[in-house]
Parts: structure tokens; C-alpha cells; sequence
């Protein structure tokens, strides 16, 4: 048996280098992910999107700021009539100039149709209307699933062997997906209850029991608690994970839709998931207006 | 090569799978040699994983009535064991909103302290053990504070709970759901001391439910960053079975409330845990803590740290986001200024 060990370590040997080969992005049928000591795709890492799904999960056009005061309609005939401006920042935000405006993207959304109902789709319109009031990113409120994949934030995957942990650097939220059997979520939850499994190269997360309090981009897009996401993480390269998110909530969309986007892994020196406890950063915004005095503006409220 | 036996072969297998990951990230360092009972990761790490919780009951400082003993006598054991019994009755009972690290509704300036007692995590009794104090280091197991860190803790004794409240910057950084610190991170937190470890390749990762603070700790030998955090920039390397975290670069937050002083983190903080197996379901955590800023030379306390159940769960600690507590709290300070300011105006 020592000569045929010896066979099958040379063999493991040899895959694993040429797993190490760079091999042509997206071709997920071809590239086989190294492998964990526990024989499984290997997908540790930290990884980031490269898309401006954060703003907007559907196509959209550059405009000069999340918040907008539309341009009026115009009267007279164009060319006969002086020049009036399109539409304009909102005024809490104008003073960033261009830093404060949104880049132009493709759609993340299989088809570029979100299938809302007919009173989800007014709502969501709402929402965007309304988004400086009601965007929970802007409380520094976890962010659910998968809005926390494409967040401007790297993400670190880290696994051992019945447990997959997925670090998200914004509001320092953490996931453990559970490859073992685990009981039922206990409640509803911003992050939501994931269970994993492999198929072939792909690890897939059933992600339930939500609370209907997170949004998936900042265009207003929303679900109820009924939300339930089935993820998949492909490794397709030796840099790159194709990300899958399965939308499925009876109460707001008419069927189930799905986003795509690759993952990048970061491997510039020294990428880390870093702190970023922005509770610190939104309590004047939150709580200033609320107590005998306003610390930082030295303000009494009455 | 000549090779000489079965476990060659296999540790050399071993180590054609630990190459793998080595094509894209930093490779993890390599595994330390098995030579005692502390299971194995998958990859020859020893392996720390599980839920844990202090569920002792020794204080971290040795009560005054103790002076210079380190240890209880068999009596005073026995004594405390049936005390420990009846107060865990009490809070099973609903009559008691004690908890580890905490203290009793006797002590506490809430009244009833039904509140917190409804959050705080009601549990078995806890061990008793003949310690006297978890500081081990100085050898009067007390915090060596300095003069003026003294002061402030008896400041922040006194308004813990009582307030004023004037500002959200009044409550403690606990209730304003930013962290009651890293120092205590493992063996703190009464309503959430649950600590999941879990190891990868090169990390050893803690989540603590508390505020869901979460700490990644590298294992590759890199060196220390230069960006500061609160809780701080962590590098871990094994010494034998024993896992071995040094953290610097802390955020200076000395300028927040802090329930106790002991757990703020300043810029000239060190902290060096050592996480130990000593059996199947125990821990030997010990944490030294170096800071001028609050101390006036380091001290050191080991802390028995206990393994809950395999099927112990860290479950979502949205504290901001259900933080309905901080608006009430400050709409309580604004009723009390204008009740005050009634009673100047009307002698």
C-alpha cells in the first residue's frame, strides 16, 4: 500500500498545482477550485464586488446625487427660450459636488425586471422618493441578504468544517452558515437564518427568516418577511467567485428573479476586513435632536 | 525521500492539501506538533471551536474582606456553593437581575431592575471555585489603577444606570450598542456571553453575541498594522496547544462612559491573551493588560472559561438597530430638566 499512497500523494500534488494555473475567467465548467484539508472547494478569502449595485440592482443612468430635486417641466420652445437645469441635488447634499453624485451601471438583475406586484411597485417608487428618510444603510443598520454581498465593502469567507462564516466589513455583521444540521431560527432577523450545502463546486445558501426591515440597494427595492434567498458561490477562477442570489417573496414580487455579479478577490497587500462601526458614525444624525442638549452642535433643544 | 512509515505518508498528503490554498491567499502557518490530547482541525491546528461562556463565579477583583488571600477555605467554599445555588434559584425566579460580572438588584440603583433583569441571561449556577479573584497579577488581585483612573471609576460607578442623560454621548458605549470592550469580550456580557470560536486556514475567528463584536485574527506571522481600531490590530501565533494573541493600534475612546474603566481601550494599550485547552470542556483564557493611560503596571487575570453544548448557538444581537431604549432615555433627561426647571420657577 506504501507504493500506491505514494501514487495517490503525487496525484493530489499534481491537481494542486494545476489548480494554481491561471485559467480564463468565467469558464466555471472547466476550472476546479483547490481544495480544503477537508476536500471541499476552497473559498477562503476576502472578496469584493466591482458594480454599482449598491446604488441600483437594475440598469441606470449617472445622475448628480442620491437624493434629487427633479427639473421642472419646461414650457416654451427649446432654442427659443433661455436654458433651464435638469435635475438638481438635493440640498443636503449639493455641497459634495461631484464626489456625491451616481455612477451609471448594468443591471444585476437577470432580465433587468424586478417582478413586483402592482402596489410594490408603487411602493418602491415611494421609496426612492423618500430614500435620505428611509435607506437603513444610512443608519448604519445591518444591511441583509444579499445587499451585503455588493455593499462598496470587502467581505471575508472563512471556513472551517461545518461552519462557513462570511465577515462583512460594514456594521461589523457577521453570517455563520451552517453545513451541519441546526434547529429553526428562533425569531426574524436582519441577516436572516442560512443554511449551506455543497453542489459540486458551488456552495449554496438557504438564507430565511428575515424581518422586512432591510432594502437591496439605495433605489428603494424592498421585500417583506416573507424573503427567501438561495445563494450560490461558484469559484471560477482562482481570483474570481460568480455570486447568484435567487429572490423568492410571494408578498411583494408576482415570481422568483435573480441577480448575478462576480466577486474579486482581494489580494493587494495586507486585505483585511477592517472596523467599520458606523453606529458611531450616525448618533448625532439619529439621536442629536433628542436629548436636553445636542453635544455637537451645543444646541438645547426645546 | 526515503519514506519510512504510514503517518509520513499521511502527514505528507496533509501537506499537499495545506498547499492549495497557497495559490491565492497568504498560506496559514504551519501546525503545531500533536503532542497531547487537544483535538485537531482538519488542517493540524489545535482546535478551539465551539460556543463558550465564563460561567464562574470568581470576581474579577479580590473582595476586600479577603485581603491577602488567594484562596477560600473548604467552608467558605461550601458556604458560597449554597449561596451560588439560591441566588440562581432567585434569578430562575425571576426575583434576582444579576449576572456574571454584574451586580445584584440589592446593589443596583435601578429600582426593581426588572428591565434588565428581563434581558440578562438567567442560567444554571455558577462554579464556584476556591479563588478569590481572577487577577492573578498584581498578587493583591485588584486592578492597579492610577490615581485618576480611580477617580473615574468611581465616577462611572456612580452614574452607571443613574445618569444624567442629557446627550446620547451620557449613556455608557454598552447602551449606546457600541461595545463594552475587548478585554472582557470573552467572559463578559450578561446579556450575551456567548463566544463562538471558529478556526480557517490562517484564522482563528471570535464572535462574541454581545453587540455582535467579531474579532478576525491572523495566524500567518504577519506584523502589526498602523491602523487603529477600537478593537484594535489582533496577531495570534500558536505556542504549542495554545493560542496566543497580541493586539495593539486600539482607538483612543477613552473619552466615552464606560460601564467599567478596566475594559476602555486607549492608544497605549497592549492586550495578550492566551486561549488554552486545559480538558474536554474547559478553557484557561488568560488576558494581560498593559496601559498606562489607566494602570500602573500590567496585570494579569486567568479566567476558566467553560465549552456550552455542541448545539449552542450565537444568535443576531441587533442592539442599534432595536435600539429603542437611547430616544426614551433621552426623552426621560428632557422631562427631568423641565421638571427641574418648573421647581426653580415655582419655590
Amino acid at each position: 500500500m506504501r507504493a500506491g499512497s505514494r501514487v495517490a500523494v503525487t496525484v493530489a500534488l499534481v491537481a494542486a498545482l494545476s489548480a494554481c494555473a491561471p485559467s480564463g475567467a468565467s469558464q466555471s465548467t472547466s476550472y476546479v477550485a483547490p481544495r480544503t484539508a477537508d476536500g471541499v472547494p476552497d473559498l477562503n478569502g476576502v472578496w469584493q464586488t466591482l458594480n454599482t449595485a449598491n446604488y441600483d440592482i437594475q440598469a441606470h443612468p449617472a445622475r448628480p446625487a442620491l437624493a434629487i430635486i427633479p427639473a421642472t417641466p419646461r414650457t416654451g420652445t427649446p432654442g427659443l427660450v433661455r436654458a433651464t437645469h435638469t435635475d438638481l441635488p438635493a440640498l443636503a447634499l449639493r455641497p459634495l459636488g461631484a464626489v456625491g453624485g451616481v455612477p451609471a451601471g448594468a443591471s444585476v438583475v437577470e432580465g433587468d425586471e424586478i417582478p413586483y406586484q402592482p402596489w410594490a411597485l408603487a411602493k418602491k417608487k415611494e421609496n426612492a422618493e423618500h430614500w435620505l428618510e428611509r435607506d437603513p444603510e444610512i443608519k448604519c443598520f445591518m444591511p441583509g441578504v444579499p445587499r451585503a454581498t455588493y455593499m462598496p465593502y470587502p467581505l471575508q469567507i472563512l471556513q472551517s468544517t461545518n461552519t462557513v462564516l462570511i465577515a462583512y466589513e460594514f456594521a461589523g455583521t457577521t453570517r455563520t452558515i451552517h453545513l451541519d444540521t441546526v434547529g429553526n431560527s428562533p425569531s426574524p432577523s436582519w441577516m436572516g437564518w442560512s443554511r449551506g450545502r455543497w453542489e459540486g463546486d458551488t456552495l449554496v445558501v438557504e438564507v430565511t427568516d428575515f424581518n422586512e426591515d432591510t432594502w437591496f440597494d439605495r433605489a428603494g427595492n424592498f421585500h417583506s418577511d416573507a424573503l427567501h434567498v438561495v445563494e450560490r458561490y461558484t469559484p471560477v477562477s482562482p481570483y474570481h467567485l460568480m455570486y447568484e442570489a435567487t429572490i423568492e417573496d410571494p408578498k411583494v414580487f408576482t415570481r422568483p428573479w435573480k441577480m448575478r455579479m462576480p466577486l474579486y478577490r482581494r489580494f493587494d497587500a495586507d486585505a483585511q476586513i477592517r472596523e467599520y462601526k458606523c453606529v458611531e458614525f450616525v448618533e448625532q444624525l439619529m439621536y442629536g435632536q433628542l436629548g436636553v442638549i445636542d453635544p455637537a452642535t451645543g444646541a438645547v433643544n426645546k | 525521500m526515503a519514506i519510512r512509515s504510514g503517518v509520513a505518508i499521511a502527514s505528507l498528503a496533509v501537506a499537499g492539501f495545506m498547499a492549495l490554498p497557497a495559490c491565492g491567499p497568504p498560506s496559514s502557518t504551519s501546525a503545531s506538533s500533536a503532542s497531547s490530547t487537544t483535538p485537531r482541525t482538519a488542517w493540524g491546528h489545535p482546535d478551539l471551536q465551539g460556543v463558550w461562556r465564563y460561567e464562574g463565579a470568581i470576581p474579577l477583583e479580590r473582595p476586600e474582606q479577603f485581603a491577602e488571600r488567594a484562596s477560600l477555605t473548604e467552608k467558605e467554599v461550601a458556604e458560597r456553593q449554597q449561596l451560588e445555588q439560591e441566588q440562581a434559584a432567585k434569578r430562575l425566579a425571576g426575583q434576582e437581575g444579576a449576572a456574571v460580572g454584574r451586580r445584584s438588584v440589592a446593589e443596583s440603583p435601578i429600582r426593581g431592575n426588572e428591565y434588565n433583569s428581563f434581558w440578562q441571561d438567567h442560567g444554571r449556577p455558577r462554579q464556584v471555585s476556591s479563588r478569590t479573584s481572577l487577577i492573578t497579577d498584581p498578587p493583591d488581585g485588584r486592578l492597579p489603577f492610577t490615581a485618576d483612573a480611580r477617580k473615574a471609576e468611581a465616577r462611572a460607578s456612580a452614574r452607571y444606570g443613574v445618569g444624567p442623560f442629557e446627550s446620547y454621548l451620557d449613556p455608557d458605549t454598552g447602551e449606546r450598542c457600541l461595545t463594552d470592550g475587548v478585554t472582557g469580550m470573552m467572559w463578559q456580557g450578561p446579556n450575551g456571553g456567548h463566544n463562538r470560536i471558529v478556526q480557517s486556514p490562517g484564522y482563528v475567528t471570535i464572535m462574541h453575541e454581545e453587540y455582535r463584536d467579531r474579532r478576525v485574527i491572523p495566524l500567518d506571522g504577519r506584523p502589526h498594522g498602523n491602523i487603529r481600531q477600537w478593537f484594535g490590530d489582533a496577531v495570534g501565533r500558536w505556542e504549542g496547544d495554545t493560542l496566543v494573541v497580541d493586539t495593539t493600534n486600539f482607538l483612543d475612546r477613552t473619552n466615552y462612559e464606560w460601564a467599567n474603566i478596566w475594559t476602555r481601550p486607549s492608544e497605549s494599550l497592549r492586550l495578550v491573551e492566551r486561549f488554552k485547552r486545559i480538558d474536554a470542556n474547559t478553557m484557561e483564557y488568560t488576558i494581560t493588560v498593559e496601559d498606562p493611560t489607566t494602570f500602573t503596571r500590567p496585570w494579569t487575570a486567568v479566567i476558566p472559561i467553560s465549552k456550552l453544548s455542541n448545539d449552542t448557538q450565537i444568535y443576531e444581537y441587533a442592539c442599534h438597530e432595536g435600539n429603542y431604549a437611547m430616544p426614551n432615555l433621552l426623552r426621560g433627561g428632557r422631562t427631568d430638566a423641565a421638571r427641574a426647571a418648573s421647581k426653580v420657577r415655582r419655590p
